[in-house]
């Protein structure tokens, strides 16, 4: 256990180390949802802004969500980084099981996750409204599942692409899946109705209803606005995602690296 | 001394090409053992297979009687490394690099706080704690890797070319620091391509090549291993009479005798020390007048090329 918070210590100061550049993104999601969610508020088609009244309150809860992504997925870059300049292997050589290391690797990743977001889920808790205390203990913990399998899913990409370049063009691939087959930026039920009506793929339909990025969005958003309704297959799909990516990572990690 | 580690058969395979070729070598307790040979010999990817970071295609050692494939966890709590290139990422510095080693090795916070001072003044890095690696020299960066070892004092630590990109001063300050670890119990695996270094600091060198083992003994006895590897070239005042140059070929010792410039001649020979004594009573009896008497020992390299049949640094150009 001890060796896990030395990992834990080890990233998370590898990661304030980058602080204006936290700061930066931070500054760039609030942007997000100050500016462009306000204004897309006024684009919006009356039948939509029927559906989820306010763009702004609608997008606040999926901005926290793709913060928890980006950032959860930064531990990947490191990973990445480390492999690159053989760093891995002073990890790998360390007095510490390789269950300890990889898990150590992917909670750390996670819980950074976690940091980052905590300040975008505050400001939409101020301007969107407060969930009750079980609701808030419900939304942390998905949140928390969400970032573990964030994390795992890009220590196991980071393990397994050769290059830098490699990496990014697999983690742009994965980004732009899951941020844009999602219900982040748009309900899902618009895109089942697109779906039904021949305009959106139907695989894409089913992908962006077992995201894990939508789940834990519309947890937020029925806790603070009611729609959609919670069930728990919400929580059931970010937790297998969670456990498969945790799962996976540790494997790849102890597996593809040791081969040298 | 029992050996504390054993290598069986030791092999590492990259796709087609064999990096680690069936090694089989035994380190003994508190000995330093110097792993020569050129870039591509196969040293550092042993000591990765020793230290559990890469799984040996076939064959297995054992450190302390842990098998690095059954009992990683237990292999790894026994070694300390020092990596050729220095394993940091560029945004740490070296207080923080050497701190958290020490901490992850179970050094208690007052053993640490101490102990990372008093090894970073000792390798003149105090100064430059607070800096990123990133703004560091390559030597300054060797030292900071170098301070894991020392901060940590494993029962066995491996050294992958210790002073590489460090100067004359620091290379003997290292030397002198590595050896004080030794007398403390610690056992060491020294892997270099300097020569000079496998020879000063080894109780014995592997030579490897290739990713094959060619020998391994003391310096001393490759050395001798050696037929006429050592050189005594005695220069006469006047030509030696034939009578001196007969005497002089029926040392045992003495392979071959060859008169170079006029009035000097070079002997071919083994064990330099004791025959040099026998040489000067034979000349003195027969009243030959000598100028100068220059000997000179076969180098580890001379061993390498004695086993290879190519000089060290052939043989780095060759490995790439």
């Amino acid at each position: 256990m001890r060796k896990i918070v030395y990992i834990l210590e080890h990233d998370f100061r590898n990661f304030f180390r980058y602080k204006w550049w936290l700061v930066g993104l931070i500054s760039m999601n609030l942007a997000d949802l100050f500016i462009m969610a306000i204004v897309y508020n006024y684009m919006l088609n009356p039948e939509i802004t029927q559906q989820i009244k306010s763009y702004f309150n609608f997008f606040a809860p999926g901005l926290a969500v793709t913060g928890l992504f980006a950032s959860a997925f930064m531990i990947g870059r490191e990973v990445n980084m480390e492999k690159r300049r053989e760093v891995h292997q002073y990890m790998l050589s360390l007095p510490m099981g390789r269950i300890e290391f990889a898990i150590g690797r992917v909670l750390s990743g996670g819980m950074r996750g976690m940091v980052y977001m905590s300040p975008l889920l505050a400001t939409c808790f101020v301007f969107v409204g407060f969930p009750t205390l079980p609701q808030l203990g419900v939304i942390i913990l998905v949140l928390f599942l969400l970032a573990m399998g964030i994390s795992g899913l890009s220590i196991a990409m980071a393990v397994s692409t050769s290059s830098l370049d490699k990496f990014v063009t697999a983690r742009g691939l994965v980004y732009y899946l899951l941020f844009f087959c999602s219900s982040v930026f748009y309900p899902f039920s618009l895109i089942e109705q697109l779906g039904q009506e021949g305009k959106f793929p139907m695989f894409l339909v089913t992908f962006a209803r077992v995201n894990p990025l939508s789940n834990a969005s519309d947890i937020i958003r029925a806790f603070l606005l009611g729609t959609p309704s919670f069930s728990v297959d919400m929580v059931i799909c970010v937790l297998v995602f969670s456990l498969i990516f945790t799962l996976f990572a540790a494997f790849a990690y102890i597996r593809l690296i040791e081969r040298g | 001394m029992p050996a504390i580690i054993r290598m069986e058969n030791l092999t590492k395979k990259f796709g087609n090409f064999v990096a680690v070729d069936h090694l089989n070598l035994e380190v003994e307790e508190g000995e330093i053992l110097g792993l020569l040979g050129p870039n591509g010999a196969g040293k550092t990817t042993t000591i990765l297979m020793l230290a559990t970071v890469i799984r040996p295609t076939e064959g297995t050692a054992y450190v302390r009687d842990y098998d690095v494939r059954k009992n990683p966890d237990k292999v790894r709590e026994l070694l300390g490394i020092a990596f050729q290139e220095p394993k940091m990422l560029w945004v740490s510095t070296p207080w923080d690099i050497v701190n958290w080693h020490a901490k992850v090795c179970g050094l208690s916070t007052s053993e640490r706080k101490q102990r990372v001072k008093e090894v970073l003044e000792a390798l003149d890095m105090w100064d430059y704690r607070r800096r990123n690696v990133h703004a560091l020299s390559g030597g300054m960066r060797k030292r900071v890797e170098l301070a894991k070892v020392l901060i940590q004092r494993p029962k066995i630590a491996i050294v992958d070319e210790p002073t590489a990109q460090i100067d004359i001063v620091g290379k003997h300050k290292i030397w002198r620091m590595l050896k004080e670890l030794c007398e403390q119990g610690t056992t060491m695996i020294l892997a270099t391509n300097e020569l000079y270094e496998a020879d000063v600091l080894s109780d014995r060198v592997a030579i490897m090549h290739k990713g094959k083992l060619l020998v391994c003994d003391t310096p001393k006895k490759l050395k001798d291993s050696i037929v006429g590897g050592d050189v005594v070239e005695i220069q006469f005042e006047a030509d030696p009479s034939p009578k001196i140059v007969e005497k002089l070929k029926q040392f045992k010792e003495v392979v071959k005798v060859v008169k170079s410039k006029s009035s000097m001649l070079r002997l071919y020979l083994n064990k330099v020390e004791e025959v040099v004594p026998k040489i000067m009573g034979v000349l003195m009896k027969d009243g030959a007048s000598v100028s100068s008497i220059r000997m000179s020992e076969p180098s580890l390299d001379d061993v390498f090329a004695h086993y290879t049949g190519l000089t060290l640094e052939e043989a780095q150009k060759e490995g790439g």
